[in-house]
């Protein structure tokens, strides 16, 4: 690794003041991703600026209708949290088949969506749940906010302050993990609430997508067996070591068959 | 888990004190409390920190190598490339062999002209610190002009390949023709023909290369390392070019060996630099130079012809077999020549016909690894077994009993078999283990599948294999044991010291070993080829029963009885009729003592000699013996998502005697774990010679989530050459493993997967096709 400027903000204020001075700044939340890629010289940023000092950037709260999880929110306190496994069980779920318990202790909801992994857990999870993400500057739309391969709505030095997630009917997310990371091969939530039923697919392709030919299935009836004979189409999914982009294509139809299952389970 | 089946044990007329009880092993508590210091936990005053730059192409031609820069970074204390070295080769060979002499093969130590795979060293470097020595690789400007390469080794094979060794890529050749075969498919009622394929394959130990160099005040080169063959010494003198009594090596416990430490990794690296420096250097591996830094397991394309008769019986049977050795040939030829020699199995074939070569790519060089070929071999054979038994409609171990090697009956290579063959027995067992079958449940289906090995324990006949020990007697009665055998983990060291207790009539604890340095312990060879409890177990046992011997015979004058009237145990010596007619034995060692009795011997053992095979027919002796066993196991198979869970998987092997049965548990249980992953998940992926898998988020080896508790039964013929009949488990406990789990794979879906491993992905797609 390389010689960088370690700073650790204690403000929103005091973070995008360090970002604006700096040659070229990263901020890292749990840097469960950004240190290995350090490590490996993919990324030589000049200042890491840190946020675990911001207080105010953590926490689980119930807001009317949604509960409302700050970006600083560890996956561990997602995942044991008694308010989102009553209000949002699917979503504790998800945070705990996260990595490892490693990952899962330092590794943050902002950090994971603000680096958009193709591969992560958490954006099948705001798009599916049809989640609002709050900044320093503004409110973006999960179906808004990624765009594409480790690609965000996000602006330069804005910072992720909170995630809202509407409560849901029914919700279910499985996924088909790396044996090594645990990340999702494919990983599938399938979420029915007042507005109608999401399918969002992580894994399988360049960014977190949704699949409408499901979601209309589901909305008739809510079974496995209404998505067993949709296939999405293999152009445009992701092949790499782990998995060919016709597997990725099958194995979207099965994890959202099971997804189903286990959401009207 | 594992269970003991004493063959003839119960009313054997010797009688064990020592040998044969699960005692804990003397390295246990050093490890278990973190005090054993392996070879990376050493350090010196004023010690440098070496790297090692690698070519990132496969194929290439080195122009130019600039180091001026990086020896111009404050803290490097020496950059060493071609210039220096003038053309110096690494051998590649076995260490001490006496044999054959091979062709010029060897490897020059940094890259001279041609880069033949990709991560061939280019240069060295010795700095203050690591991040300096780091620093100064990327400081060393280098012109790489690539060169057009073959990854295949059936493309190295075409007229017009690219040359990568020798004049047409061959490294190696064997045959075998034994019988009629043309006769004996004409007498077959079936004939099953089926190509399998084998991947690289990472031995993905622990503990990744590392050593500490320094130079003594009499120009000696030490070498402290971890590594699987301390007498490599003479290869690094020669390749260093000092005599070989100036390099010594001292080994440590090593973390992991399984064939990837068998050859040299770090030392000769570390000798140049501490010779050039005179100051002690030290090179750690990181997981990442691991991958590009020692030889991998060889992937193999085997075509197997096999007739048979209505009734199950093999008539004929022909075996093709090819295998990637790589840039360099290193241990491929003997590879080869395990593979040829296991080709068929715990088979009797009399009409046998096998073509094997190993060919040269651009890929990364291939070499020992845990099975050394016949690993390859079982897992042809095996599914073999299988789609005979399903075109037969002849139970699967009904098929095998049929044909399975009796005492007597002549090998692949044409010479008898001694020792017992319980391949039934073992294969039975290991059946009936399983237990009630797991009902299948929706989506996921239940298989299980089972195969069986020979695979041979102790070296290559004509490479005239010899093992010293030194066992002498302290004035307390306590005993030391000093051999030059390595611990790769496996207890060889604990075996040892068990077997001298049992004969010295003392505890475990009372036996100090000392091993392991190529200086001051008597050369013991490797610890490779399921030798170092049959070779090094031996020499132990020879030179304790003469210590034995000659206390005994002054004792029955001590006692005044006939020699052989008196025995020893739990340190006291005694007439075996009147058991308190007895003496301590440190007295009666006082008294050998003050009359000059020899207290100690030097032993050396040799396996038996022979000359080499002939070459038309690849009849006669190649090893002293084999072991034979099965691996049964139970698998889930999750047809929507192809992933294949070992839900039970269970080892039973002959082992002839087991020294210490936990040890040898332990074995049948890592060989189940590593044979699971060889099987299921992993693979080294080359594209065009670039490692595309190079690390564990690539290189998916099984975890502890992964594994099912395995079950080892161990059956004891004392058949075997090695101490009071043991064969050895080394290598046996994982050559089966991976076919049985192909096997169960099939027997749950209804169709094969030719070949490894078997992902999720290609069961998804086998089921698709099966589905169309």
């Amino acid at each position: 690794m390389y010689n960088f400027k370690y700073q650790r903000a204690s403000s929103l204020d005091d973070a995008s003041k360090a970002a604006a001075a700096a040659e070229d700044a990263e901020y890292m939340a749990g840097g469960m991703t950004l240190i290995p890629t350090m490590k490996q010289r993919l990324a030589q940023p000049s200042d890491l600026i840190d946020l675990g000092g911001i207080a105010s950037l953590s926490g689980i709260r119930r807001d009317g209708d949604a509960l409302a999880i700050g970006a600083m929110t560890r996956h561990a306190e997602v995942a044991s949290s008694e308010e989102v496994k009553s209000a949002i069980p699917a979503l504790a779920a998800l945070a705990a088949h996260i990595g490892d318990p490693q990952v899962r202790n330092r590794g943050t909801l902002g950090g994971s969506i603000a680096n958009a992994d193709p591969a992560a857990d958490y954006p099948a999870a705001l798009v599916g749940l049809n989640a609002t993400v709050k900044t320093d500057r503004r409110e973006i739309a999960a179906d808004e906010f990624f765009t594409g391969l480790f690609e965000t709505a996000l602006e330069e030095h804005e910072i992720i302050t909170e995630v809202r997630f509407p409560i849901p009917e029914k919700a279910a997310y499985v996924k088909f993990p790396n044996p090594a990371s645990r990340y999702a091969v494919v990983g599938v939530m399938v979420c029915q609430a007042k507005d109608g039923v999401r399918v969002a697919v992580t894994g399988a392709g360049p960014s977190v997508f949704r699949v409408d030919a499901m979601e209309k299935a589901l909305a008739t009836k809510l079974s496995p067996q209404a998505v067993e004979g949709i296939k999405v189409p293999e152009d445009g999914l992701n092949t790499d070591i782990h998995a060919s982009a016709e597997y990725r294509a099958h194995l979207v139809t099965v994890m959202a068959k099971r997804a189903v299952a286990a959401a009207i389970g | 888990m594992s269970e003991t089946i004493a063959g003839s044990r119960r009313g054997a007329n010797v009688e064990f004190r020592q040998v044969g009880m699960a005692l804990p092993r003397i390295d246990a508590p050093g490890k278990s409390h973190g005090k054993t210091r392996y070879a990376g936990d050493h350090v010196m005053p004023n010690m440098l920190h070496a790297k090692v730059l690698r070519s990132p192409l496969a194929s290439a031609r080195l122009r130019r190598i600039d180091v001026s820069k990086a020896r111009e970074l404050p803290g490097v204390a020496c950059v060493l490339t071609r210039e220096e070295l003038s053309g110096r080769l690494a051998p590649t060979d076995i260490a001490g062999q006496t044999g054959r002499k091979r062709l010029a093969t060897d490897q020059p130590i940094l890259v001279n002209d041609r880069v033949r795979y990709q991560g061939e060293p280019m240069a060295l470097v010795a700095a203050e610190t690591v991040v300096i020595a780091e620093r100064a690789l990327e400081l060393i400007e280098f012109d790489l002009e690539p060169l057009p390469g073959v990854y295949d080794p059936f493309d190295a094979l075409k007229p017009g390949a690219p040359i990568v060794q020798g004049t047409d890529n061959v490294v190696a050749k064997y045959k075998v023709r034994k019988g009629d075969t043309e006769a004996g498919f004409a007498a077959a009622d079936v004939i099953i023909e089926n190509t399998y394929c084998t991947q690289f394959i990472e031995h993905a130990f622990l503990e990744p290369e590392v050593g500490l160099a320094w130079v003594d005040e009499n120009e000696v080169i030490n070498i402290r390392v971890s590594t699987q063959v301390i007498e490599h010494f003479r290869f690094i003198a020669d390749a260093v070019g000092v005599p070989h009594n100036k390099v010594r090596i001292l080994g440590s416990l090593v973390g992991g060996g399984f064939g990837g430490k068998e050859d040299v990794t770090v030392e000769i690296y570390l000798a140049l630099l501490a010779k050039a420096t005179n100051r002690p250097v030290r090179l750690c591996y990181t997981r990442e130079d691991s991958f590009f830094g020692h030889g991998k397991r060889h992937p193999f394309t085997l075509t197997h012809r096999t007739g048979f008769t209505r009734q199950g019986k093999i008539t004929a049977w022909k075996v093709d077999m090819t295998a990637d050795a790589g840039g360099y040939v290193f241990l491929s030829p003997y590879v080869l020549l395990y593979a040829t020699v296991a080709a068929p199995g715990p088979y009797r074939v009399d009409n046998l016909h096998v073509d094997a070569r190993a060919v040269a790519t651009n890929n990364m060089f291939t070499s020992a690894f845990r099975g050394f070929g016949a690993a390859q071999a079982c897992i042809a054979h095996e599914q073999q077994m299988d789609e005979a038994a399903k075109t037969l409609g002849i139970d699967r171990l009904e098929l095998r009993r049929r044909n399975f090697l009796r005492t007597g009956d002549l090998i692949a290579t044409g010479v008898p078999i001694e020792s017992a063959v319980w391949s039934d027995e073992c294969m039975t067992r290991a059946w009936e283990a399983l237990g009630e079958r797991t009902p299948d449940d929706g989506p996921i289906k239940i298989g299980r599948g089972v195969a069986a090995y020979q695979q041979s324990y102790g070296r290559i006949t004509w490479l005239h294999d010899t093992s010293e020990a030194w066992v002498g007697i302290e004035m307390d009665g306590t005993v030391v044991v000093r051999s030059g055998v390595t611990d790769i983990g496996a207890g060889q060291v604990s075996a040892l010291a068990q077997i001298a207790a049992e004969l010295l009539g003392v505890h475990l604890t009372d036996v100090a070993v000392y091993n392991s340095d190529s200086s001051t312990t008597p050369l013991a060879g490797t610890t490779t080829a399921t030798r170092a409890l049959y070779m090094t177990g031996n020499a132990v046992r020879l030179a304790a029963e003469a210590v034995r011997e000659r206390l005994l015979r002054r004792a029955a004058q001590e006692f005044e009885v006939a020699h052989g009237k008196v025995d020893m145990a739990d340190n006291r010596v005694f007439v075996a009729d009147h058991p308190e007619r007895s003496m301590a034995l440190k007295d009666l060692v006082a008294v050998c003592a003050s009359e000059g009795v020899h207290r100690s011997e030097l032993v050396m053992f040799r396996a038996p000699f022979t000359g080499e095979i002939d070459p038309e027919t690849g009849q006669g002796r190649v090893h002293p013996d084999y072991t034979y066993g099965a691996q049964a196991v139970e698998v889930a198979v999750d047809t929507g998502t192809g992933e294949v869970t070992v839900l039970k998987s269970v080892g039973a092997h002959d082992v002839g005697l087991a020294i210490n049965p936990d040890a040898v548990a332990g074995q049948i249980e890592g060989g189940a774990a590593q044979g699971q992953g060889y099987a299921l998940s992993e693979e080294l992926r080359y594209e065009q010679g670039q490692l595309t898998s190079t690390s564990f988020s690539e290189y998916l080896i099984p975890t502890a989530m992964d594994v099912p508790e395995y079950k080892a039964i161990i059956l004891e013929s004392r058949s075997g050459v090695g101490p009071f009949g043991a064969k050895g488990i080394g290598e046996p406990a994982l050559t089966p493993v991976a076919p049985a789990i192909a096997n169960a794979v099939a027997d749950a879906i209804g169709v094969r997967i030719f070949d490894l491993p078997i992902t999720p992905e290609k069961v998804v797609n086998a089921l698709q096709r099966l589905g169309n």
